[in-house]
């Protein structure tokens, strides 16, 4: 990614502090962190000073400080590391998350508890205090990290939030509330999670002077090969989906709609996941539901090339990568029609089709198999928005007028 | 289905929202038809509810899901073994213990069945209760905005 970033926004290049809870090393972590960086290199290739800071942990269940403290670089931008603390009260911070997912009334005492027993860098924060002056800019997210409230306290007027906000039961803490409010501006993903921060914490987001720039995640187009999957040994039709398998990404509704449509129809479609988690494969159907695991990127690009669709039903989505990368694919997706960021994504690229339950699913894939032209051209319609609307120029555009 | 789906290619790209749209009206003729009422449909909703219960239809269709899932299979399975050095064997042993067990799972599963067939019951006549007074309320409510309606052009 080599952007050069046009005149006017040369003029006034800041000096930039990124703040994620991780950082890839090995790309094996969430995609706010992955867009965070994905961010800093947008900005780096403009020309601004930047450096990103981050923990020593990898793993996102146990927090361990696996990786050394102290500065390094990783392509080509400048990281400082910091331990996580190790004393958090674990128990103390389930007991409060467990009441927030509920529902139940939660003090402010305990909202500050849930948080100060979250992920957290005293040592991080102390780097930031003391070097405040050195930063311009504080870019720091996804919201619901105890570090990145405490980020974005040390100079709310020079923060700016990537939130990567769903609609989910955190959203509704009060002191998130207040983070929203307090920080400079907010750098969001899609329109669709704009308005639903609007919703959640009011119009003043995106009131005059503040930043409330809808900026996303920059792709380079790719080579793939669709024979690519035979050479991982899919050599029959197969939906895909790619990420973490787990119940808040939709993986168990996806493996369910598929076994049906498997037995209800009778079409011999396979189902292939790469990514990290387990899942539970209905009775009788371990040959034709293929779990990859990690592959390479160049492997997942295949994959997606040579897939009828890319399927997600998540709900709970501020920005959908890997349907960008389906669509850079050349192929069509199928999301859930509740998950109104893949949705919408998917309707403004005219890159798929959208369910919202069995049948629905069962007559958008009959349609996709039974139409190659159509699906052909809806991947097409895809590529051509993703080009359009991700290419790493306008997204860097769009970027440097978040961080004026 | 895409017998009668046209292909609809403008310049602009494919016309998505038209398709889910036809998608949707032959999903309801069908639905009307019975052909999605299979406890395999009911099955696969499982994960799905919580994201339908917004839906205007949605108590009838967890009720439909709940119908067609009450009774819980209770018909022998084949039994397999991924093992293959000692599949044969394995297969025995597990055969062995489903037979030892069957009598006793039948007995358990019979009587769950039961169970869930009442709270079924219960629900439906909850949910027809609840439906009936709502549709008596509503008529009412018509009633007596016509009737203010009335009185006030006559005055």
């Amino acid at each position: 990614m080599n952007t050069a970033p046009h005149d006017t926004a040369r003029r006034q290049l800041p000096r930039i502090a990124f703040v994620a809870p991780r950082l890839a090393v090995d790309g094996a972590v969430g995609g706010a962190e992955t867009l965070l960086f994905n961010l800093a290199q947008l900005a780096r290739d403009a020309g601004c000073d930047v450096t990103f800071l981050t923990t020593c942990a990898r793993d996102h269940h146990t927090w361990e400080n696996l990786l050394p403290p102290g500065e390094t670089r990783h392509e080509g931008v400048r990281v400082i590391r910091f331990p996580v603390n190790t004393d958090r009260d674990i128990e103390t911070f389930l007991r409060i998350q467990e009441a927030i997912c509920t529902g139940t009334a939660v003090s402010d005492a305990d909202e500050e508890l849930w948080l100060a027993n979250s992920v957290n860098s005293r040592a991080l924060e102390e780097h930031l205090r003391t070097n405040t002056a050195a930063y311009d800019r504080i870019v720091t997210g996804p919201y619901l990290f105890g570090l990145t409230v405490a980020a974005a306290a040390v100079a709310p007027e020079r923060t700016l939030l990537v939130p990567c906000l769903h609609d989910e039961p955190f959203a509704r803490v009060r002191r998130i509330a207040r983070l929203f409010r307090e920080v400079r501006g907010c750098i969001f993903n899609t329109e669709p999670e704009r308005e639903l921060a609007v919703r959640l914490f009011g119009a003043e987001l995106t009131a005059p002077g503040r930043s409330a720039e809808i900026v996303g995640f920059a792709l380079e187009p790719f080579n793939c090969d669709p024979a690519g999957a035979a050479r991982l040994g899919v050599t029959a039709p197969y939906i895909l989906y790619c990420g973490r398998r787990e119940l808040l990404k939709g993986t168990p509704l996806l493996v369910d709609y598929w076994a049906a449509f498997r037995r209800i129809t009778g079409r011999d479609i396979k189902l292939v996941l790469t990514g990290s988690g387990t899942v539970d494969v209905p009775n009788g159907l371990n040959a034709h539901l293929i779990d990859l695991g990690f592959v390479s990127e160049q492997a997942k690009h295949d994959l997606m090339a040579g897939a009828v669709a890319f399927c997600h039903a998540s709900v709970n989505e501020s920005l959908g990568i890997v349907l960008l990368e389906s669509w850079l694919a050349g192929r069509p997706v199928l999301v859930h029609d509740r998950g109104v960021v893949l949705r919408e994504q998917t309707r403004r690229a005219r890159g798929g089709l959208w369910f919202r339950d069995y049948p629905e699913f069962q007559e958008c894939l009959n349609l996709l198999l039974d139409q190659p032209e159509l699906a052909a051209a809806l991947g097409a319609g895809g590529r051509e928005f993703t080009l359009r609307e991700y290419a790493p120029a306008a997204v860097q555009a769009r970027l440097l007028e978040a961080l004026r | 289905m895409s017998e009668t789906t046209p292909l609809q290619i403008g310049a602009e790209g494919v016309d998505v929202d038209a398709i889910v749209r036809e998608l949707r009206e032959r999903v309801a003729e069908r639905r009307a038809r019975g052909e999605y009422d299979e406890a395999t449909v009911a099955r696969a909703e499982r994960f799905n509810l919580a994201n339908l219960k917004d839906d205007a239809q949605f108590l009838e269709r967890y009720l439909t899901c709940l119908r067609q899932a009450v009774q819980v299979d209770i018909d022998d399975f084949d039994i397999v073994e991924r093992r293959a050095r000692l599949a044969p064997l394995l297969k025995r042993l597990k055969r062995g213990i489903w037979c030892l067990l069957r009598f006793y799972t039948y007995r358990l599963w019979s009587q769950q069945n039961q169970i869930n067939g009442m709270l079924l019951a219960a629900t439906e006549i909850i949910a027809t209760r609840d439906q009936e007074r709502l549709d008596r309320i509503e008529a009412r409510l018509s009633e007596i905005e016509a009737r203010l309606d009335a009185a006030g052009k006559s005055s």
